[in-house]
């Protein structure tokens, strides 16, 4: 079980390409400035949240020396179970160019970790003790470097896909957020996504039941705090028809297709806001390449007009405000 | 303080109906574990002839709970299975059992189960006891170290009730017993359960039929026996 008080995210949709290590690198980025420390996790083997963050010579070189004994990628951390050689190794994550914002980076090597994975939940299911140490071992890790680092909120930032490392993060996780774009494609992985989730959730508590007294267990409860409508196009300060439309589409289909199938598993498992729309983010063009090529939050970058860096700030601030306080407000009334 | 309504017999059974059904796919998945430590074992294989699991039926467990409540209440005691201890006060919502075909197998079966309890590390809560109506089986069973009680149902099985030392504590009831009394007993559970068969010619022949039953696995002990000593094992 988890020990630490510090919350775990990860802003999930298993469609690519919605804009999910942007949105995550960026509020991230705000949460700090409400004085929040935060861990990122690159949980994807694409590794683009690290590149994301770090300079590409640094990665080659992380990448390169993450199978030795200084490594320091999540590989790195969990290699120690999958070689059977004992518990997994604490890392030592990156500080990056946002105070408070720390990072353990990706590897390509947990596609390896992947397959691994899928036999630990076989294994966990027959009630070997190896299937739960392996199911749990980046959980592990994440609480170990929590307290190392006197974490108050981790994210992790999880590879397009419904395999069994986003399985493994999914289950470590209190919250997720959806994030949504603004075309058709985006509408229907919403169905296979609340599927998914309510039969990772069965399988797991089952697992669970009968895991022995004393297992590391992932908790198994991720929440449904919200989505993110993400990407829609604005002319003269107004939403387009089309967008517009969507807009209200999205809202109906994460109600039928998350909220309703989640709910018919554990009322605990929706988060209690009245509004499931979290903000949203407006496609913000050159912002997000300017981050990405520099490394830095949207409203940081030295490209775009001021203006419009304000209102990313804006869009972003009210994202990371709602999930803090919708946090502190759980944590008064459990 | 407001005083709570007693519930009722029924909204009792309901109650107990949720934690099943909750936990259905645990119990399911539990003895499935039970199942295959058992049927993994090659020494275990070498003396069985087959192995079956199954979940208790929510049926039968809504009639078995509603006949518990009764016989407490007829007795004035308190029923004792709550929504907190159903899955280790009823023992057997998980069930597997291993079917062999002569009594004299049991011995060693005996052994290997234990043993495989020991390594996978059930404990073993209750028993194991042997039910039997018949003097030659008590005997026997008594050689091999098992409490035995007298079955009123005219059957003859071990049973032996394991905990699952599990985050969720449950248990799941293994029983072993030869083929010839797996007939029997399925004869018996169709006709005579839950409700005792109410006519008499029924009734008679499933007696008729246990007595049948103990004498085919008499007759199935003496062929292996006699062909053991002719063999020269007997000596």
């Amino acid at each position: 079980m988890q020990t630490s008080t510090a919350k775990r995210f990860t802003i999930f949709n298993h469609k690519g390409g919605v804009g999910k290590t942007t949105l995550t690198m960026n509020i991230a980025a705000v949460l700090t400035e409400l004085g929040k420390r935060v861990l990122l996790v690159d949980s994807d083997p694409q590794c683009n949240l690290t590149s994301y963050l770090l300079e590409e010579p640094v990665v080659d070189d992380i990448l390169d020396s993450s199978d030795s004994g200084a490594g320091r990628t999540i590989w790195s951390a969990v290699k120690p179970i999958v070689e059977g050689e004992g518990p997994p190794r604490l890392v030592e994550p990156f500080a990056t160019s946002v105070e408070g914002l720390y990072l353990v980076p990706g590897d390509i090597q947990l596609s390896e970790f992947e397959g691994y994975l899928s036999d630990s939940w076989i294994e966990s299911l027959q009630r070997r003790i190896r299937g739960f140490k392996g199911t749990t071992a980046i959980s592990d890790v994440v609480t170990a470097l929590v307290t190392a680092l006197d974490i108050d909120y981790v994210f992790y930032d999880s590879g397009p896909n419904i395999g069994p490392l986003n399985r493994a993060v999914l289950l470590d996780c209190d919250y997720f957020i959806v994030p949504v774009a603004c075309d058709l494609f985006s509408l229907r992985a919403l169905k296979t996504l609340g599927r998914t989730l309510v039969n990772w959730i069965a399988t797991w508590e089952t697992v669970a039941d009968l895991a022995p007294a004393g297992t590391s267990l992932l908790p198994g409860h991720p929440c449904f705090l919200g989505y993110i409508p993400e990407r829609f196009k604005i002319y003269a300060g107004a939403l387009t028809v089309q967008h517009a439309r969507f807009l209200g589409q999205i809202d109906r289909e994460i109600q039928s297709q998350i909220v309703n199938v989640l709910r018919t598993q554990g009322p605990g498992l929706v988060s209690r806001r009245k509004r499931y729309a979290l903000g949203a983010l407006k496609d913000f063009g050159t912002l997000v390449a300017a981050s990405q090529r520099e490394g830095r939050p949207l409203y940081n970058v030295s490209s775009g007009t001021a203006g419009q860096r304000r209102l990313a700030y804006e869009a972003l601030f009210g994202i990371a405000k709602a999930i803090d306080q919708y946090v502190i407000d759980a944590g008064r009334s459990p | 303080m407001t005083r709570k309504k007693k519930p009722s017999d029924a909204e009792i059974v309901e109650g107990l109906l949720r934690v099943y059904d909750r936990y259905g796919d645990s119990i399911a998945l539990f003895a499935t574990h039970i199942y295959t430590a058992l049927a993994s074992s090659k020494s275990l294989s070498e003396q069985v002839h087959s192995l079956r699991w199954r979940v208790k039926e929510r049926d039968r467990l809504a009639l078995k709970l509603g006949r518990k409540i009764e016989e407490a209440r007829r007795a004035g005691e308190p029923f004792s299975i709550s929504e907190e201890n159903l899955l280790t006060e009823v023992t057997d919502l998980a069930g597997v059992r291993i079917l062999h075909l002569y009594t004299r197998q049991f011995a060693r079966i005996h052994t290997v189960v234990l043993k495989i309890l020991e390594d996978q590390q059930y404990p073993l809560v209750e028993g194991p006891f042997a039910r039997t109506w018949d003097d030659e089986s008590r005997e026997f069973f008594q050689t091999c170290g098992i409490e035995t009680q007298v079955s009123p149902n005219m059957y003859t099985s071990v049973h032996y009730v394991v905990g699952s030392a599990s985050r969720v504590p449950m248990t799941c009831e293994i029983q072993v017993r030869t083929l010839m009394e797996e007939v029997w007993g399925e004869v018996d559970h169709a006709f005579n359960y839950p409700e005792p068969a109410k006519d008499l010619v029924t009734r008679e022949q499933l007696k008729a039929l246990a007595k049948v039953t103990a004498g085919a696995s008499r007759l199935v002990d003496t062929i292996y026996l006699t062909h053991g000593l002719s063999e020269g094992i007997g000596n």
